[in-house]
């Protein structure tokens, strides 16, 4: 994969990135997704959660360096071969959360409608859900990098 | 960027002890979630079990049709390696015995 970078609008995302944030702290000690486990020995389901953990916990932290003081003066994010696959897990682990976290009681068929008409959604829900949408975004961006043949 | 392509299995007594039958196959059911777009799924499944994107394609169609889909059988050990995999990408995946 090419560097791809993307040129964003400061005060648009900006408020996005505390929902962001927000969830990225929820997810310091907490799978996306609850793991099952093969086998009910605790060692092993033990070891297999730290590792799942550290994991997360290393995606989690590529998403949030994209956006460090550059960003803010530049404006952009550069998307490349080294980080693009820790960039989409992370995106995956922090929209899975904010889906959880705050976005429950939004219908399914909103949530997956990716030009869902902001009215349909409840004030206090349209930041999470702006901070869902853009996380989507960047890993289709990065998709489509990935496998310019991609499509829904 | 970690490697999930395979874990090493770090507590393999306690996976013998409950295996007897070492030769039992097993599969990897992905299961439907409603986060991940159609796109990462199959790229999901293209990396982490070396499908074409036609293969991998019918399989997420499976999932988000069906619910789920058997997309690996084999050998229990590489089925828990895939099942790892697979969730560091953050989708629902289980194994289970192979009833034919």
């Amino acid at each position: 994969m090419k560097q791809v970078e993307i040129k964003l609008n400061i005060s648009a995302v900006a408020p996005l990135l505390d929902v962001i944030k927000q969830a990225a702290d929820d997810l310091r000690d907490t799978l996306a997704i609850a793991a099952t486990f093969p086998e009910e020995d605790a060692d092993f389901t033990e070891t297999w959660t730290q590792e799942l953990m550290a994991a997360q916990n290393s995606d989690v932290r590529e998403l949030l360096g994209l956006f460090d003081s550059d960003f803010f003066t530049e404006g952009s994010i550069s998307i490349d071969s080294n980080n693009c696959e820790s960039l989409l897990r992370g995106c995956a682990a922090v929209r899975i959360r904010i889906l959880a976290r705050w976005l429950q009681e939004v219908p399914s068929e909103i949530i997956e409608d990716e030009d869902a008409p902001v009215a349909e959604i409840p004030d206090e829900l349209r930041l999470p859900f702006a901070a869902y949408t853009f996380l989507d975004q960047v890993q289709k961006i990065i998709l489509e990098h990935l496998n310019p043949a991609v499509s829904e | 960027m970690t490697d999930s392509q395979s874990k090493p299995r770090q507590n393999p007594a306690s996976v013998t002890a409950s295996q007897p039958q070492q030769s039992e196959l097993w599969r990897v059911v992905v299961l439907n979630d409603p986060v991940n777009r159609m796109s990462y799924v199959v790229m999901v499944l293209r990396r982490v079990l070396g499908f074409e994107e036609e293969r991998a394609r019918r399989h997420m169609l499976e999932v988000h049709e069906s619910g789920r889909s058997i997309v690996w059988t084999g050998t229990r050990e590489q089925a828990e390696a895939h099942m790892f995999a697979l969730q560091q990408w953050h989708l629902t995946a289980i194994i289970q015995p192979d009833e034919g």
